[in-house]
């Protein structure tokens, strides 16, 4: 057997550029193995890992579709922030746990990048009991927030909400995929095996769960080190 | 929204007895149940229900509840029952899924899908349970009958058989001098509440707790936060929740790893900086210098010697002059120059008011601990490796904001304190011997790492369950479907 692809393999191969496949897979091919297998939507974040020193400088991605993506709508949100500005950062300078963060406008979206330790949850969490009325603000623009308010009363439901909200972050091993799209479906990992050519088609029909991700879960210049690590070698204090 | 806030009162007679404070009986056994899939096994667990309810019959036990002060009569039962509920038990009895999708969701998602926040895997993981809680699906009800004598338990086990499927059961009894298999004394520091008398912990410095620590529908420790209460109100109100844990613990390994640790200490050029020579006769009666340095290893990774006495308040000596008796086992604080290590499990699970990272949540992840021993009587002289280990319950109003938040970021990375990120809770964290380290301190405020420590316990089973009020056991009796 040689390693030289045949015909069919080749005529295969080039598919993806053929101008009539495109057609073909964007309006049939996949509609069609999205209804035949579809793929639960994942959560946003990074996932929560054995050794302790993965659990640090973990990145959120937090999108917020505005109610009124107009010029004025954006302005607005623009706005929510600008008069919060210090009420945000001294929040999160109590929250003790957050690197860096900050906001921006991206088409009619409101995004909260940040970079933080530990439990999402708790970083949430600890995020709302300091500032939960600036929130509230913020939830008045964005599609679906005044379900949230007030946010300190409904703590549970934002921290789900923000999880939603937050970026699938795909695995830094492709094939971790699998395990991923099996554990939303509720398969165990006695399932049946994947292969391994079937990623591709996985990787698509996750982007049609997921339009928006992050590829992997970000670049560290150096070993997770926390905030408060940071903080106390350059006696700053935490 | 605004009707799930209305301010609770407070009525003892509607809670289950076993949230605000324990029995102070002598055994216990958990009975893991199901729901019948048919008509009438629901609606023979329904009648169940609502007889134990209405305090018993002839058939069902009564449902103990919580007397505040009136036990001090003498009237305290001599078998005490009580029900905790999984979100699978929940939707067996009929609970509709748009009022589960109300109950948060850590609770719905059920303790084996929250596995690596609480540290259940290598050994831990949920694969290696053994029966019944291979099958979490299956386990709908976990029940609770404490009594001093196991007669009485056997009777109340045949009354539940009758009307669930009993997938299983699990024992467990108090140890002498109220210690747990690693040799220390347990159980003294629990939120206290203003609502609860309880005369031996009056003395206590430490802050009383909101009730909303415990209790759905009441204000918590943070400012202005309400957990939400599960729909249909009847069903939340003054409900609780509990992480059930069987925790096995390697007594054995525990004391093999003292003898390590002691013997590397003796060789350290710091040696008489852990110990000053001639100080041993201050750490226990008739110990040599290797068996102190055993016991001040112990010491260390607890925050409390063995006998109770804390590391804070007693750093030089396990039996301080005055003796022990005079030490308060409660009052204390930590602080910037504390002599007992920020690794130490103590000030991860309850850092009290020292500084920690994030600073608003200084008592904020208060849990309830009800906890018996189960397995054989360990002998440290003969070290036998028979399973053995903790029936815990670790009780709150919200699994996700105290017990996950502890389990995750102050016991397993130790967020709290940059001297100690990065490392696991030296007794009960999931310790890998490869990469695990714990600072011990030292005399002159140095430290020595101890490397190697390996994982002493190891998770053999659990489920989140929710403590229902006894309203909300009436609601559930009179479900229908």
């Amino acid at each position: 057997m040689t390693d030289a692809p045949g015909w069919l393999d080749r005529f295969v191969d080039s598919l993806p550029e053929r101008g009539w496949f495109q057609f073909l897979s964007r309006y049939v091919v996949v509609p069609y193995w999205a209804w035949r297998d579809p793929k639960p939507k994942l959560p946003g974040g990074p996932r929560p890992a054995a050794q302790p020193g993965e659990n640090l400088q973990c990145m959120m991605n937090l999108i917020m579709p505005l109610k009124d993506p107009s010029p004025v709508g954006r302005a607005k949100a623009a706005l929510a922030i600008a008069q919060n500005v210090d009420a945000i950062f001294d929040g999160l300078d109590n929250v003790g746990t957050v690197h860096t963060a900050r906001f921006l406008l991206l088409d009619g979206n409101l995004c909260m990048i940040s970079v933080y330790d530990g439990d999402f949850s708790n970083y949430i969490r600890d995020f709302i009991v300091t500032i939960g009325s600036v929130f509230d603000e913020i939830m008045d623009l964005v599609v679906g927030g005044e379900e949230l308010k007030p946010t300190a009363q409904n703590v549970d439901k934002f921290i789900a909400w923000v999880h939603a909200h937050d970026l699938f972050q795909a695995p830094d091993f492709p094939t971790d995929l699998f395990t991923l799209q099996d554990e939303a479906k509720g398969v165990g990992p006695g399932g049946p095996p994947h292969e391994l050519r079937s990623l591709p088609r996985a990787l698509i029909l996750q982007l049609h769960a997921n339009p928006n991700i992050s590829l992997g879960g970000g670049y560290r210049a150096y070993p997770g080190f926390s905030a408060a690590q940071v903080r106390a070698k350059f006696g700053v204090g935490w | 929204m605004t009707a799930a806030f209305a301010p609770s009162t407070f009525d003892p007679a509607t809670l289950q007895g076993n949230i605000l404070r324990g029995y102070r009986l002598g055994r216990v056994r958990y009975l893991i149940l199901e729901v019948g899939g048919q008509a009438e096994d629901r609606a023979r667990a329904r009648r169940f229900l609502a007889a134990a309810a209405e305090g018993g019959s002839a058939e069902v036990p009564a449902i103990t509840r919580e007397s505040s002060g009136k036990w001090a009569g003498g009237a305290r039962p001599d078998t005490c029952f009580n029900i905790g509920l999984t979100a699978e038990g929940l939707r067996a009895l009929g609970v509709a899924d748009q009022h589960l999708a109300t109950f948060p969701a850590e609770f719905t998602d059920g303790m084996t899908k929250r596995a690596m926040k609480l540290g259940d895997f290598d050994d831990s993981a949920s694969a290696h349970w053994p029966a019944p809680f291979d099958q979490p699906r299956r386990v709908h009800i976990i029940a609770s009958v404490y009594a001093d004598d196991e007669g009485r338990i056997d009777e109340v086990q045949r009354k539940i058989a009758d009307a669930f499927t009993v997938l299983g059961h699990r024992d467990g009894r108090n140890l002498a001098e109220d210690k747990v298999f690693f040799g220390y004394r347990d159980s003294i520091s629990q939120p206290r509440f203003a609502e609860v008398q309880d005369p031996e912990r009056s003395q206590d410095s430490e802050p009383v707790d909101p009730l909303g620590t415990v209790l759905l529908g009441f204000p918590n420790r943070f400012e202005g936060v309400l957990f939400s209460v599960p729909s249909p109100d009847v069903l939340g109100r003054c409900g609780s929740f509990n992480a059930f844990r069987i925790l096995a613990q390697d007594a054995a390994g525990f004391e093999d790893y003292l003898d390590a640790a002691a013997t590397r200490l003796l060789a350290h050029p710091l040696v008489d900086q852990v110990l000053e020579p001639g100080g041993e006769a201050r750490i226990g009666r008739g110990l040599d210098r290797f068996g102190a340095l055993r016991e001040i290893v112990a010491a260390q990774m607890c925050g409390r010697w063995r006998n109770g006495v804390p590391y804070e308040t007693s750093a030089d000596a396990q039996l301080p002059d005055p003796p022990e008796a005079a030490v308060s086992l409660t009052n204390f604080d930590y602080s910037r120059t504390s002599a007992c290590p920020a690794g130490s499990h103590l000030r991860r699970c309850n850092p009290r008011g020292g500084p920690i990272v994030q600073r608003i949540a200084n008592y904020t992840r208060r849990l309830v601990r009800r906890g018996m021993s189960y397995g054989p009587d360990f002998d440290p002289a003969t070290r036998d490796r028979s399973e053995r280990g903790l029936l815990g319950n670790f009780i709150g109003a919200n699994l996700g904001a105290q017990f996950e938040a502890v389990m995750c970021d102050w016991l397993n990375l130790g967020l709290q304190d940059p001297d100690v990120t990065g490392s696991n809770d030296p007794l009960i964290g999931a310790n890998r011997v490869e990469t695990s380290w714990f600072d011990l301190r030292l005399r002159d405020g140095g430290s020595i790492r101890l490397r190697e420590i390996p994982r002493f316990v190891t998770t053999r089973g659990g489920a989140y369950t929710f403590l229902p009020s006894l309203p909300a056991i009436r609601y559930l009796a009179g479900l229908t479907g």
